[in-house]
């Protein structure tokens, strides 16, 4: 409607103008062939007009015209043209004004977001955490949607490319009306995701969020200590601190190195092995930089009974006192904190060139020293690939992976949590057991759901009186010696998780089952749970019957041997 | 081995094979296309069919419907030949009408028999 009000004086001026230069033509007498006086009809009047206007011009017609009509032409001519560029030239203006542009951006892209019909993720920023976070989505092919403030990010969205479609907006996400054409209130909206630095909009989202749908997900990135306790005030929302989560995950590598692997190796990160867990020292480690990261791994370190010494410039006398050194951390600095003597070194300051400096300085004065490396961005990655510390820290990519698993299998967290209970050798089992099913391939995760519309082979075998055991879904139908690359992480029973179920566990309707394999194993057990003739094979190991006449047959001669001779 | 499958097995492949009998031959010469094979090969294909009702599969379900083609198609063309006959045989006309919808039937029994093999193929055991 914005656009006709903007068109409105144009129209008038061509309108006018066509009023005029019609009526004149109607009025001013022509000739026939025979030199006869003769009017122009309405009609022929405006063909007239409407080719000389829109500079066709195909002549005189339908017959030539007097000098009088031609005077009147050259009039039409120039004001119609005149008019014709005019209004072609405002709708070149609108086309081209910014808000223009902005509001029909805002219009398609809520359009294309109600269109969405399958579950979707809002994300808000769309920085270094955004980009891995969408490719990650993607790649577990769910669909999110992507609002930033900065129109660059935005246009390079468009070059991504991803496997699921993600429309992207640029525009202030603290504004309610830009969340909602994201699709907030949409029932099939499954959690907003917060990465934005500015403490004050990444909280103004969040309270917007809660506000227009109070069962949505909020996941939030954390910048600083405040802004994490406003936030966690509000209930049901999830901060994610990257320091914190890898101090947490550096303390699980030194206690439970096992679980450390499984983990990372759940997450995909690059590089690990399965059953090839990381062995970190715990003798006197030293600490560069005493910012939030390095206070959470000071933290965890001596909740593990590992001392360190702290080198940071900055850091007040009354942290960590007595084992503080105020000095830049430069070779004389980290002889002076005994570097070689050292078992491990973490270089967590907020400057990529001194944590490379350190790490340069460390290998040349012990090698052998376990190292540590913050990141802090990620246009740095091929120095840090080259440097190959031991572990790296980027705290895009932890909070990237953090919010996946959250968002994606949240029972993982609550596996780990358990298996983090449990003895060592129930984390060993499992790894072993993963290892023989997906081996070098790509770890999957995903739900079974035990439904009449997801396995219907296995409801009605069930529903039937049958009894299904957990080593029957996951055998081979090709060899049922053999286990598909499918294992089975955790079942969920009536608000009750078993964790770790063991192989022959009955498996009841509506249970949903966690398993971790690979995409080929996931197609295979589900074809299982589908055919009635292959669950009923991996089930008893006979082959039953198919079709009315041999079941019939087969049930004749059942009853033909059980009766007396 | 398991004899359901022999006998499952054993009536799709004699229908297809009944139906190439008859389909063989010039196709407008009625002394080449022997009614009596017309007539066998309609009643194999019924039980072929009978013996696919309820199995429970999508590969059963596909099995059924090309099975159902076949038995359409020879019926259809049995009926023609009842109505085309007279005294001194048939036309020409009327038999290439009869012979090539039976070649059509032919094409739903192959279908059949590639199922039948690729699905047993496919369970390897």
């Amino acid at each position: 409607m914005v656009v006709l009000r903007y068109m409105r004086r144009p129209f008038f001026a061509i309108v006018l103008v066509y009023a005029v230069g019609i009526t004149g033509m109607a009025l001013i007498p022509g000739r026939d062939v025979d030199g006869n006086p003769e009017y122009m009809s309405l009609f022929h009047a405006f063909y007239f007009f409407t080719y000389t206007a829109t500079t066709t011009g195909f002549g005189e017609i339908p017959s030539e015209f007097s000098d009088q009509q031609r005077l009147w032409a050259i009039f039409c001519l120039y004001t119609g043209v005149i008019a014709w560029f005019y209004a072609i030239g405002s709708t070149i203006r609108l086309l081209q004004n910014p808000h223009f542009i902005q509001a029909v951006n805002e219009r398609s892209f809520a359009r294309t977001v109600k269109r969405i019909s399958e579950p979707f993720f809002i994300i808000c920023g769309f920085g270094d955490t955004g980009s891995l976070l969408a490719r990650g989505l993607s790649d577990h092919g769910l669909a999110a949607v992507i609002i930033d403030s900065d129109l660059e990010r935005i246009k390079a969205l468009g070059l991504r490319d991803y496997k699921i479609r993600m429309p992207g907006l640029c525009a202030d996400a603290s504004v309610p009306k830009h969340l909602v054409d994201a699709g907030v209130k949409q029932s099939n909206c499954k959690g907003v995701v917060v990465l934005i630095n500015d403490e004050d909009v990444s909280l103004k989202i969040t309270v917007m969020a809660k506000f227009l749908n109070p069962d949505v997900k909020v996941v939030c990135s954390s910048t600083s200590l405040r802004h994490e306790e406003h936030l966690k005030e509000m209930g049901n929302v999830t901060v994610i601190d990257p320091f914190e989560i890898f101090a947490q995950l550096l303390s699980m590598a030194i206690t439970h190195p096992w679980l450390h692997n499984l983990n990372s190796w759940l997450v995909r990160a690059h590089g690990v092995q399965l059953g090839n867990p990381l062995n970190v020292p715990t003798g006197d480690w030293i600490l560069c930089g005493y910012g939030r990261m390095g206070q959470w791994i000071d933290k965890y370190m001596v909740g593990q009974g590992v001392r360190s010494t702290i080198i940071d410039p900055d850091a007040e006398e009354t942290a960590a006192a007595g084992r503080l050194i105020r000095a830049h951390a430069d070779r004389k600095t980290l002889e002076r904190a005994g570097v070689e003597k050292a078992a491990g070194i973490v270089a967590c300051t907020n400057s990529d060139s001194d944590n490379l400096s350190i790490l340069l300085n460390v290998q040349a004065l012990n090698p052998d020293a376990f190292s540590i490396v913050r990141q802090n961005n990620h246009e740095n990655q091929l120095a840090f690939d080259a440097a190959s510390a031991n572990l790296t820290l980027q705290s895009s990519l932890t909070t990237a992976r953090r919010i996946l698993k959250y968002l994606i299998s949240p029972l993982i967290q609550t596996l780990i949590d358990h298996l983090r209970t449990q003895d060592e050798a129930a984390t060993q089992y499992l790894i072993r057991r993963l290892n023989n099913a997906v081996g070098e391939r790509i770890p999957h995760l995903w739900r079974a759901n035990l439904c009449d519309s997801e396995a219907a082979a296995a409801t009605q075998l069930l529903k039937a009186g049958g009894e299904l055991r957990l080593e029957d879904l996951i055998k081979n139908p090709q060899q049922p010696t053999h286990a598909l690359a499918s294992v089975p992480l955790m079942i969920q029973r009536d608000g009750q998780c078993i964790m770790l179920p063991d192989d022959s566990e009955q498996v009841l309707r509506g249970d949903e089952i966690v398993f971790c394999g690979t995409e080929q194993g996931e197609r295979m057990l589900l074809a299982n749970l589908n055919n009635p003739y292959t669950l009923y094979y991996l089930a008893t190991g006979i082959d039953p019957p198919r079709g009315y006449f041999f079941s019939w047959l087969a049930r004749r001669i059942k009853t033909r041997d059980m009766a007396p001779a | 081995m398991n004899l359901e499958r022999v006998i499952f097995g054993f009536f799709i492949l004699l229908a297809l094979t009944l139906n190439f009998v008859f389909v063989v031959g010039e196709i407008d010469n009625y002394k080449h296309h022997n009614v009596w094979v017309l007539t066998i090969a309609i009643l194999v294909s019924l039980i072929a069919t009978g013996l696919k009702l309820g199995d429970r599969t999508q590969v059963g379900a596909l099995l059924l419907a090309a099975s159902l083609v076949t038995d359409l198609l020879l019926i259809t063309a049995r009926i023609i030949w009842i109505v085309a006959k007279t005294d001194v045989g048939l036309a020409p006309e009327a038999m290439v009408t009869i012979v090539s919808i039976a070649a059509g039937a032919l094409v739903a029994n192959i279908v059949s028999a590639v199922i039948l093999i690729g699905d047993t193929l496919m369970s390897r055991r």
